[in-house]
Formats: structure tokens, sequence, C-alpha cells
């Protein structure tokens, strides 16, 4: 492919003095498995924000498939096919998980203005929730209030969420924060089993997922990159291991 | 439970379609009072429920329907053909106006809505060429379309009954529909929300607009029952009373707003014979609802095990599932 789903170009995003993120460039081929780490307060998450449009950068530049959106709002840059999960769970907890699939499902489509009609018509939707929760393995819970699921459960949600608006590129922060290593190594398991053609960009502090799940590491520290590389080239780097392992 | 929704729904519609001969006038006029202050009360339903917005302004469209309906019979001999499509136009332009205090949340949007709604209260009682100021509009005609004149109390209930059964219908339609479940997700997480490709805005503005006009129908409503209006209808202390109607009978339901306003217009019209301070009583009402039972009666009757789920919570051709172990 010789197209990028993410291109970033001097992206500097500052919180008063503060310079969370700073001049980080960094390209992103279509397919591309990215992994991004770091120590704690690297700016992964601030970057994240910016490129899905949470928040508008300080300055730099941010295209998604070639396509200048550093000053689109966040919607928008969903309906060019963005998806994201959240590092603290953000799903809907007072729905359903069939329901909260459903906002996922009609996000990006004209049906979320539909007033006349009850959600149940929309057969079409419907079987897309069903098999987005049968791919992160929650069928049994379809009609269970959010509530009543496990931490783990709603992990799982989170990636069906972001899933189920059939992105292009996909930005997972810490998919796996909190989670026992059982329960870590089946949400590996379902994102190594994401269709090859999408894009996934990864924050993940489990070093062994992260390595294991990327074709490409960038390595964040104070708010910039100082390495980008396959993941042996990482793990073989004694800056890396300096700055994200400690010093030995 | 759907077994034992019916046979109650039927009774209560032939209780409602029978009333005026059980009734007395009354009693028939509290029955109307509750129906049109009920519809206005679920307006403010369909914003704190659903979306989660408290909004203090809902009475300046109740007023705006029903001024706009005083003046042009009053005023200007303008039949209600003319009248009552112009007091609900009024109110829909009025709530597309109010629209931007959208564009705040949480406490900035209770703030924005009361300056809002005291602003179309300042303007009906000192616009006194135009709105009588403080007097109000008085002596509004009955009803007439052609030579139908509908004049007697119980006659008019029955139109009434159908407009708030109706919009009661379309409100329920509206809380299923892909729409409703758009507004019950921005009520849970609007980052999540954005993040899946929904124009927050537009939906805020949208329900609010729906929920203005709800509350101009109720004014409508309420100009040919009182045939008067004034200030008083404006008010910010009747933009609390709903909201308070509705936090009493229960959030979440469509029964809700229509029992806290039985429960209040009930007591109101009772401790006023004994004591003059009605608000000190409401005042109560409303500390003991936030403190004890937050979720209103409707809430409570639930705890108590006597009704299920409230049907909107709820996708619309739900199948129990067990719970089974992973």
């Amino acid at each position: 492919m010789d197209q990028n789903a993410v291109e970033v170009a001097g992206l500097t995003k500052a919180f008063g003095g503060v310079r969370a993120v700073e001049k980080v460039s960094m390209k992103v081929p279509v397919g591309q498995r990215r992994a991004l780490i770091g120590p704690n307060g690297a700016g992964k998450t601030t970057l994240f924000n910016c490129i899905t449009g949470t928040f508008f950068p300080t300055s730099g530049k941010i295209f998604l498939f070639g396509k200048d959106v550093t000053r689109l709002a966040e919607h928008r840059r969903t309906a060019m096919g963005i998806g994201r999960t959240y590092q603290i769970t953000n799903v809907f907890h007072d729905l359903t998980v069939l329901e909260n699939l459903i906002l996922a499902v009609q996000g990006n489509s004209r049906q979320k203005w539909v007033m006349h009609r009850p959600v149940s018509a929309f057969s079409g939707s419907l079987k897309r929730a069903g098999k987005e929760l049968d791919r992160v393995g929650l069928t049994d819970r379809t009609h269970d209030s959010v509530q009543h699921l496990s931490y783990g459960e709603r992990r799982q949600l989170e990636l069906a969420l972001a899933l189920a608006s059939r992105p292009r590129v996909l930005f997972l922060d810490e998919p796996c924060s909190g989670l026992s290593p059982g329960e870590r190594q089946r949400i590996a398991e379902i994102i190594r089993e994401f269709p090859q053609d999408i894009t996934v960009i990864l924050i993940e502090h489990d070093m062994s997922i992260a390595l294991g799940l990327a074709d490409q590491v960038a390595v964040l520290h104070r708010g910039s990159i100082i390495l980008e590389g396959t993941p042996d080239e990482v793990r073989a780097n004694p800056e890396v291991r300096e700055v994200y392992l400690g010093k030995v | 439970m759907v077994l034992r929704k019916w046979p109650l729904l039927f009774c209560a519609v032939a209780a409602a379609l029978f009333a005026p001969l059980y009734l007395g006038p009354f009693w028939l006029s509290l029955l109307m009072q509750i129906l049109i202050f009920g519809l206005l009360a679920l307006s403010v339903e369909l914003l704190l429920g659903h979306i989660g917005l408290f909004s203090v302004c809902q009475a300046a469209f109740f007023a705006v329907s029903a001024y706009t309906v005083a003046i042009l019979q009053v005023k200007y001999g303008q039949p209600t053909i003319v009248a009552v499509p112009a007091g609900l136009g009024a109110a829909i332009i009025l709530s597309l106006i109010y629209g931007i205090a959208v564009r705040t949340s949480g406490v900035y949007f209770i703030l924005v809505t009361i300056a809002l709604g005291h602003v179309f209260w300042g303007i009906s009682w000192t616009w006194v060429s135009f709105t009588n100021g403080e007097g109000g509009i008085t002596n509004v005609p009955a009803p007439a379309v052609g030579s139908l004149t509908i004049t007697s109390h119980s006659s008019y209930y029955y139109i009434v009954l159908a407009v708030v059964a109706l919009c009661v219908v379309g409100y329920r339609t509206l809380t299923r529909s892909p729409f409703g479940l758009t507004l019950r997700g921005i009520r849970e997480s609007e980052s999540r929300m954005r993040g899946l490709g929904y124009n927050i805005a537009a939906h805020k503005y949208t329900a609010f607009v729906l929920a203005g006009t709800l509350s101009g129908i109720a004014g409508l409503l309420y100009i040919y029952f009182n045939r008067f209006v004034s200030p008083a209808n404006a008010e910010f202390f009747l933009s609390i009373e709903v909201a308070l109607m509705v936090l009493v009978g229960g959030t979440g339901t469509i029964l809700g707003p229509f029992i806290g306003s039985a429960i209040m217009l009930g007591l109101r019209n009772y401790v006023s014979a004994y004591i003059d301070q009605w608000m000190i009583v409401m005042g109560l009402i409303f500390i003991i609802t936030m403190l004890w039972t937050p979720d209103g009666v409707l809430g409570v009757i639930r705890r108590l095990g006597v009704w299920g789920r409230t049907s909107h919570n709820q996708p619309g051709h739900r199948t129990p599932t067990p719970e089974e172990g992973k």
C-alpha cells in the first residue's frame, strides 16, 4: 500500500505551559499494526486525542488517508473511518449490551435521525450488532444491562463498540489495562483476528502484548518520538530499555 | 408483564372516556389540568429523562403559545383555525431561538434556561400595550371551527384527552426509535457518542425544539381551558413546578410526569384549603423527593416489585434471556 492511513506532521499539543506532545511526526501505512509505547505521561493518549479529534492540536497537521483533518470535528473524523476505544472504559452503563452496539452501528448512518420507527424494526443493524458481539464473545450477554457486566466484559464491549462503527483505522487506548493475564490474552486474540485491511494503532503497557501484536513500534518519551522500528529493534535498543523498562 | 398491563390500560382508557359522566365539574376541571400540566411535564421529561438536560424554561413555550392564541383571538378577532397553528408556530420559533442553550451543559444549562425563561416572562409583564402586562388577557372565546363551538367543559375534556393521548403515543414512538436511543446514549456518555460519529449538539438541539413544541401544545390546550393567560403562566415558578412533577412521578417513564402532575395538583388543591403557603409545601415535597425517593413514586412502586422495568429502557422486541455462566 502506498497510502498512509494516518499521517501526523510536527504535531504539538500544549496544556497551558506543559507540552504533552511536542513536534511529533509519524506515518502509519494502511493495514499496519502500530504500537505506541512509552512511560506514563509520555503523551500517548494526548496524541490519540489529537488524531481522533477529541481536541485540536496547538500546532502541526493531521492527515487521514491523505486528507487534512486538523480542524475537523470529531464526529466527522469518525465518519471518515476512525474508531477508538478508551483507556478508562467508556460505554453506556444504563443501556443493554445490544443497545450499546446499536448506537455504535447507527452512528455513521442516517438511521440515528429516524424518529417514527422502533429500533427493533431495523433488522440490518440488529444483525450487525449481533455479529460484532459474536466477534468479541459477548453473545450471551446481549440483553443484559451493562451495569451487570464484569470489568473484563466491559473491556470486550469497548472493543465491540469501536469495531461496530466499521472503522478503517482503529485507535486502541490500553485495551488490556486492569485485566488479568488470562483476560489480556483473550483481548490480544480478538485484536489479532481483526480484518487485515483495518489499520490498528495501539497504546499498551503490557510489552509482550504490544510487541507481539505490532508490525511497527513507536516509542514516546516526554512528548516526543525517540524511536521507530520493528518490535525486535525496539527490544534491542538500549535507550528504550533505559527510559521505558528502567535502568538495568 | 404484558398480560398484567393490558387490563390495566383498558380500565384506564375506559375510566378516562367516561370521566365526564361520573365526575363533577370540579373534579373534571382538575383532571383536565392534570392532563395539560402532565403534558407540559412530559416535555421536561424528554430532556431530563433522556438527555439528562434539566430545562427550567418550559413555561416560556407553554405561555408563548397561550399568549399568541389569546392575543390573536381577543385583540385581532382571528378564528381558532388561525390562532392555534400560529400559537404552535410561536412555540416552535421560540424553541428554535432558545435552543442555543444546548451549547452549555450541566449547571450552566440550568442557569441559561432560567435566564431565557425569565426573558419571556419579563416581556409578558412589561410590554403592557401588547400583553396587558400583569392583568393578562381575559375573555378568550371558546374554541370554534366554523359553526361548531365547544363551550361545555365536558366536550372540551374529550379534545384535551385526544390531544394528550396522541402526544403520548407520539412520545412513546419517539423514545423507542433510533433517535430516542441516541438521546439516551448522549445522557450516558457524550464523549463516546462523539467518538461513534454523532453530532451531539444537533441531536440535543432537535430534542430541545421537540420538547418546546410539546410545551406549546400544552399551552394551546391550557388557553382554551382557562380562557385567560397572565405572566403567571410564564413564571420560573411554573417551570420548577412541572420539573418537580417529573421528579415526584419518576423519570424515565411516560406515566411518571402524569402521576407527578396528579399528585402536585391534587395536593395543591387540598393544601390550599388549609394554608396559604403552597410554596412551602412544594419545597418540602421537593426535599423529601430528592432525599428519599430520587426515582419518584414509580420508582418506589417498582422497587416494591409491583411493576416490571419501564418499557422504553429496553429495545422493543426483547426476549428474556437467562443469565448463562461463561
